[in-house]
Formats: structure tokens, sequence, C-alpha cells
């Protein structure tokens, strides 16, 4: 009896350790890996599905066993043999899983203080959130955009930021993540490692066009992005680009850029619409008017409010021309 | 003459028993049933929002819901299922049992639990006409400033849950008191029923972080309605802040909402596997460290916040070292059935569940803990199927176990078994089916709270909602079975379970002063198998109301 009960405990032992290790080493249930930092904070994971797997193994198995094995006999009424507890075993279930607990904090802190290290030659880029679209800004070039564009092992410092409400700059290929607050600016540090396109999403809930504040990281080779920034800092004069950029099409509908928005108002047969929405205010006043000033004039049946103030201050005056005839000709 | 009598036949013959429920009562077993089946409804109410959650993310696009509707919908089931469903259900168990574990006649203080009470219906009933005017639409956790931007009904929730923080600080008062003064002759701590230890390590998390929480609503509503700027970047408020002061409650109150379903799951193991507990003393001393810690972790929350990054270590820390108490408890409860006599009456499929669901809860909580990785899954769908597995998977699990395991002492009748195992295979299969994907889908990308996801988490979701609605559809055989077992199940005797406890020595359901004498309590509560098994003995005792 005692020998069986020996052999049932390396038996589940050996199970229980392969099944961890299968874990660790076979499961992949990461996106890819888009940065340096990546590999890092997914090392620790798989750590970590190692050890779960284990634990979840030995107490689903246990109990499993348990339900098979000491199911009460049909007609028997007695009680079972009382075990009030044993000392021994409850050390030992206080101080195996403290133990795991200090080692996975200990290889935690180490893995913080890799990825959030300062590195040489590191590039800042201000990440600025607003219901519902992203900014970026490479201050070294001054230049402001809807696009991120990174140059793929150069270290990037994002300082982050809001305008109005709390958002989440989160980009899961960098398994990086930082709140944008309104009235500080934080940091988050990541070196991309692969060239790609990779999403990039807004994790706090922001309000009703929170689903759609997604873009996209571009990732490409360090002469690719510098042709790029170069292009970017011109600014952009095609129409469908400005709308994608400055955030419009985050919120509003628009075939002829491809924006499917629901928050605001449609925009398509604008151009004929805006000369009809306020008695004596011409079709073209009305656009400048809506997007310079979107509180002078609310559509029925959606809120004010939700449409950022700034745009003209954001928009150049040659932007805001080529976007309202744009609309126009919608 | 003939009008004369008849009225005076009226008279005399007492009101219907079911009335009472409907009225100012201060019976502690009436303020519990009371308690129970109106957060069942509001369990109801909260799984319908559940159901348009699922039906939206079906597919990807917005179809159903609009963003702003979505929000909404998202926001107040959160809402319902936690401040007006699982909070208060527990305390609802406390209330009935509780007295009756401990063997008193009533609560400490009988108007004040009556009051408790009575603040749900109305904080209720707020929160869902909230939907009339443009209902809370910020989550669950209001974060400032997007929740003082919100529409009117966002002060109606606020409202709302100031009312139900205090009625849960009053019964922490009153249990507090009912325990340490009136608990029957014989009945020292180290014979308290666990499910009681859960109520006092709840109790203590109760006075000490709700009044945080209603202090920090109440800021927030100023900011709403008076202008005030505590939270205000504008006005010299910190958004922050808010954070700081609903965690401080709202993570204390995980545990709020998970030691008394764990005291629940203690109850009933030793009854269906005939063997006493294994390790009672290390088991209600982690609800007490685990009361502790709890107050020690709220910021954890807040890795990806702009909170000082030096603070997050020691969080880290205290965050896992609750593994430590809870793992206790599990290990404790697996030595309890091991070499037991089990039966597989519904309580006990339900607690086994419990182990089973809470387990994956704990463990990805670990995840969650382990700040490189939180940095990657905070506020995505891993976190909301890290939380449903706690509280949905577990806490619910429990109270399910627990209406069961209780059912006879409440009603008088029993309950129909092969009802009661529908119900948990449906309950056990749609848990699993709906939260485990949600794991997968967060890992890979989608945030919470989104009314639209990117078309490659389709498969994903749609598993996720077909066990949502299996969810749904289990509660069908549950209300059925409680409902019809109640007019007509098979009368039940004192203690069907042959239980040990105190509440199971008088009879089903308990006279109005619970006992016809008050116990002495000369045992432990579980010692099953013990050569002589010794029940309480009554002893002669004053007469009731004395």
């Amino acid at each position: 009896m005692k020998e069986r009960s020996l052999l049932l405990v390396i038996f589940a032992a050996l199970v229980l350790t392969v099944g961890g290790y299968l874990a660790a080493t076979q499961l992949h249930l990461m996106p890819v890996q888009g940065s340096t930092r990546a590999v890092e904070v997914d090392r620790l994971f798989q750590l970590l599905l190692g050890i779960t797997a284990f634990i979840f193994l030995l107490v689903e198995g246990a109990l499993l066993y348990a339900a098979l094995r000491f199911r009460r006999k049909p007609g028997d009424e007695a009680d079972a043999a009382p075990v009030h507890g044993n000392n021994a075993l409850e050390i030992l279930w206080t101080i195996i899983p403290a133990a795991v607990v200090v080692f996975v904090g200990v290889y935690s802190v180490q893995v913080l203080q890799d990825i959030e290290r300062p590195q040489d030659n590191t590039m800042v880029v201000e990440v600025v959130g607003r219901q519902f679209s992203w900014e970026f800004r490479y201050p070294a070039d001054d230049v402001t955009t809807g696009e991120l564009h990174l140059p793929v092992g150069r270290p990037v410092l994002f300082q982050i930021s809001s305008e109005d409400v709390i958002h989440s700059f989160w980009v899961p290929a960098f398994r990086a993540k930082r709140d944008a607050t309104p009235g500080q600016v934080s940091e988050l540090r990541i070196t991309p490692s692969e060239v790609g396109r990779f999403p990039v999403r807004c994790a706090e809930l922001c309000g009703p066009g929170h689903a759609g504040m997604i873009t996209e990281v571009v990732v490409e080779e360090p002469d690719v992005f510098a042709a790029w920034l170069a292009e970017t800092k011109a600014g952009p004069t095609d129409p469908a680009a400005i709308f994608t950029q400055f955030g419009c099409a985050a919120c509003h509908t628009l075939a002829a850029a491809g924006s499917n928005g629901l928050v605001g108002p449609a925009l398509d047969g604008i151009g004929t619409r805006a000369a009809e929405r306020e008695p004596g205010v011409s079709a073209q006043d009305y656009i400048v008017q809506s997007i310079t000033d979107p509180g002078a004039y609310v559509v029925p049946g959606f809120a004010d409010g939700l449409m950022p103030r700034d745009f003209k201050s954001r928009l150049s005056d040659d932007q805001l021309r080529i976007l309202v005839e744009f609309l126009l000709a919608q | 003459m003939e009008r004369m009598r008849s009225l005076a036949a009226r008279l005399r013959r007492p009101a219907p028993s079911w009335l009472r429920y409907f009225r100012w009562n201060t019976d502690h077993k009436v303020i519990g049933v009371q308690y129970i089946v109106t957060t069942f409804f509001f369990f109801l109410v909260g799984g319908s929002l559940a159901m348009l959650v699922r039906s939206e993310l079906l597919q990807p696009g917005v179809d159903l819901l609009n963003g702003t509707e979505y929000n909404r919908v998202m926001t107040n089931h959160g809402s319902v299922m936690l401040f007006l469903w699982i909070i208060p259900v527990l305390a609802g168990f406390g209330n009935y049992i509780v007295p009756l574990m401990i063997g008193a006649r009533d609560m400490a203080f009988p108007r004040l639990n009556a009051l408790g009470y009575w603040l749900i219906p109305p904080a209720g009933l707020l929160m869902l006409a909230s939907f009339f005017v443009g209902a809370a639409e910020a989550g669950w956790t209001a974060y400032v400033p997007l929740s003082i931007r919100a529409p009117d009904g966002q002060t109606l929730w606020a409202v709302s849950v100031i009312l139900l923080g205090t009625s849960s600080i009053m019964s922490a008062v009153n249990f507090l008191t009912t325990i340490v003064t009136m608990r029957a002759e014989g009945l020292t701590i180290w014979r308290l029923p666990l499910f009681v230890w859960g109520i006092v390590a709840t109790s203590v998390l109760s006075l000490t972080a709700t009044p945080v929480l209603t202090a920090g609503l109440i800021l927030v509503a100023l900011d709403r309605v008076a202008g005030t700027q505590f939270f205000l970047v504008a006005g010299g408020g910190d958004p922050v802040l808010w954070q700081n002061l609903f965690w401080f409650y709202s993570h204390p109150a995980v545990y709020i909402m998970v030691l008394p379903a764990m005291g629940i799951i203690s109850e009933v193991f030793p009854v269906f596997s005939r063997k006493p507990i294994f390790g009672y003393r290390m088991i209600a001393l982690s609800s007490m460290a685990i009361a502790v810690l709890g107050l020690t972790v709220w910021a954890h929350h807040m890795f990806t916040s702009g909170m000082d990054p030096r603070l997050r270590v020691p969080y880290m820390v205290s965050s896992m070292v609750i593994a430590v108490p809870t793992g206790v408890k599990i290990f404790s409860w697996l030595a309890t059935i091991w070499n037991g006599k089990l039966r597989f009456n519904t309580p006990m499929l339900f607690a086994m569940g419990f182990i089973s669901q809470f387990l994956i809860g704990g463990l990805t909580g670990i995840f969650l803990a382990a700040i490189p990785i939180d940095l990657h899954v905070h506020d995505t769908y891993f976190v909301v199927a890290h939380l449903h597995f706690v509280l949905f998977g577990g806490s619910v699990s429990a109270v399910y176990a627990g209406l069961y395991y209780w059912y006879p002492k409440i009603t008088g009748r029993m309950y129909d078994e092969r009802l009661g195992h529908t119900h948990f295979w449906m309950n056990f299969v749609g848990t699993n089916l709906a939260y485990l994907p949600m794991f997968l889908v967060g890992l890979l990308g989608m945030p919470r709270r989104v009314a639209d996801y990117d078309p490659s988490f389709t498969t994903l979701n749609q598993l996720a909602s077909i066990g949502g609605f299996l969810l749904g559809a289990s509660v069908l055989p549950f209300l059925w079975n409680a409902i019809i077992s109640w007019l007509r199940g098979p009368v039940a005797d004192a203690n069907p379970w042959r239980a040990l406890t105190l509440e199971w020595q008088t009879s089903s359901p308990p006279p109005e002063n619970n006992f016809e004498r008050l116990p002495v309590v000369t045992h432990g509560p579980y010692d099953y198998g013990e050569a002589a098994p010794r029940s309480p003995e009554p002893v002669p005792s004053p007469a009731a109301g004395e």
C-alpha cells in the first residue's frame, strides 16, 4: 500500500514536470515579437506559464482523482476517518509557494530593470492622445504627424500625454503600454527589432470611439525612415492623408478616405448637404466652421464636445484649404 | 353583523407569511431572504446586459450597439454585477446564516440591518433609471476625467454607489458586533465556523476601505454638479488621485467578494466529504492574512498609469504574496476531500467547480502582478478573463453552492437534484467556454471595453459568446428548480445533510427566534468521524424576546 502511493507520487511528479516543461517551451500564445523588450517579456511569460501549468495540473489532477477515487460507496453512511491536519504538510505548502513567489518576484524585477534601462542614441517621440486619434511628434526634426514610423534597431523613448481624457498607448508587438494622462508626461522605452507594420491601440476606455482609436507603427530600415521623415516634414498635401492623419477618420465615415467611424456624422455627400445646414451660411463657410469651431453647429443626434477644438492651430492654412476643397467635392 | 364577523375574522387571521418579505421587517432571516431574492433579480439584469455585450461582440464591426450604447451597457453590466449582486448577495447569506451559526436569536442591531437592506432597492432603481437620462458610460471604474464629462446618468450612478457603500458599511458594523458579542455559550473563536471567519475578514475590509470609495465618489459628484476641480488638471486637480482612491477600495472589494465565498466552500467540503476540515486554523488565519494584505496591493492596477515608478515593485511583491494564503486554502480543501466519502450533491459539485475555476483566476493573477507582463496585458481581455474566473467562476459558483446547500434550511423544502446537476454542468461548460478564449484574445492584442475588434479575433470572440449564451441559459433550470421546489418540493427535515454547525440544529425553516433553547457548544464545527458524533446540546434558556 505504502509502495503504491509512493509510485503514484513519483508518477504524478513526472507528469506535472513534463506538463510544465511543455507549457513553457511549446505553448506560444503571444503575438509577433517586434522589439527587444518583447523577447525578454516573453521569456518571463514562458517561465510563469511553465510554473503555473505545473500547479494547474497538480490541483486539477488531485481534484479529478479525488472525485473518481473517493466517491462514497452506495449504502455507506459512516463518516470518513477524522484527520484534522498535518503540520509538516501545512508548513510545506506555505513555504514552497512562498519560495516560488520570491523567485518570480526577483526575476520580474530584473526583467523590469532591463527593459527600462536608458540606452545611448535614443530617439525621442512625443505621443499625444485625443478622442479618438493619436498624434506623434519628432521634436529633434520638428515634425508632427498622425503616422508613427520608427527606424529598426534604434532605441526610442516615447513621451506620452493626453489633451482630454485618459488614453493608453499600446503596441502589442512591442509588449509595451503606458497611459496617456492629461497634465503629465509618461515615459516608455522600447527598441524595435523587426521591420514591419504593427497595430497601435488605445487600451484605456476613452469614450464612444475608443474601439476605433487604432493606428499602425511602421518599423523600417534607417534610410527609409530618414526619407519618410524628410517627406513628412513638408506636411501632407494629399487630402485623404490629411483626413486620416489628423484623426478625422476615427470618427467620420467617408468612402473617399476609406473610413467608417460612427462617432460623428458621416461625410459622404457633405458637399451638397453643407449648404443646407445653416441658413445664410455657404457650404464652404459651414465646412470651415465645422472643422475650426465644431460647437457652433451640432448635427442633431450627435453629442457636442467630442470633436477636438484645436484643429485651427494644428492644421496649416494650406492643409485646411485642401481639406475643405476635398470635402466640398464629396 | 355578518360584516362585523368577517372583519373580525380577517383581523384575527395573520397576514399571508410571504407578505412580510415585501415589508419593513427586522427578523434577520426575512432580511436575508430579501437580500438574496432582490440581488438575484439584479443578477438577472446584469446578466441580460452581458447577453447584449456578447451579442455585439459576436462579430466584428459595430452592429447591434453603437459606441455610446455599448459603453453604457458594459458599464452598467459591471456595476450591477459587483455592487448590486455579488457584494450584497454575500451580505444576504451573512444575514441569514451568521446569527444561526453562532447560536444567536438575531443580529445585534436589527433595525440597522433592515435599513441596510432597504437602501438597496432605491439604489438599484437609481442606477437602472439612469438609462433614461444617458446612463453612466465610463466603466465601473469611472476613471476621471471621462466620468466627469459623461451625461447626467453618471451622477445617478455615483449616488447609487454611495448608497450601496453606506449599506455595506452598516452591515459590516452589524456583523462584527454580532459575532463579537452574541456567540452561544462555548463558541470560542477557534470553534467559529469558517463562513463566520470569512464574514469577519470581509467586514474588517468593508469598514476600512468602503468609506474611502464613498468619499471619493462624493468628490466626483461635486466635480460634476458643483464645478469643483478635485480631479481636473485645469483646476490643479489630479486624475491619478481618483485611481488611488478608487482602487484603495476596489481591490480589497475583490476580497470582500471572495472571502465569504471561500467561507461557503469551507462549509460545504467537510459536510459532503464526511471529514473534518483540514487545517482549520490555517484556513481561518489565511482569511485574515488576505484581508490585511489585501489593503496593501491596490496600486497594482496602476502599473501603466502615471504613478511613481519606484512604487511599483513593493506593490508587485505584496500582490504576489497573496498567492501564499490563497494556496493554503486550496491545498487545505484538497486535503479535506482526500480520503473522504464524497457525495456529489449539487452544493458539492459547485464547490469543486469553484476550486477548478478560481484556481485559473488565481494563477493568472500572478501574470498580472509581474510588472513586465502586466505592461502588456493590462486593460486587455486577459484581465476580463482573469476577473471573471475569480468572480464568476469563483464567487458566483460559491453563491450557487450556498444557495443549494442552505435551500432546505431557508425554505423547509428540498430542491431537485437532477435540475441542480443540469444547472451545474451548463454553468461549468459555459464558464470555461466563455472566459478561456478571452485570455488568448487579450494576449494577442484585443483591449477590453471595445464595441468592435480586429477581424482576426472573430473565432475566439464567437466561442466566448456561445459560452456566454450558455451561461445565460443555465439560469433557467436554476430558477425553475428554486421556484417549483419552494412551492411543491418534498419537505426537508431540520438537518438533511447531517451537518454539525448550529444552523442545522434547529427546524427548517427556523422559528422566529431561531432556537427553542439556545445551544451550548462543546466541540468544533467539523468534528465528522469522531468516536461519538456529538451534537450541540440544547439547554434551557430565557424565553424569546428577553
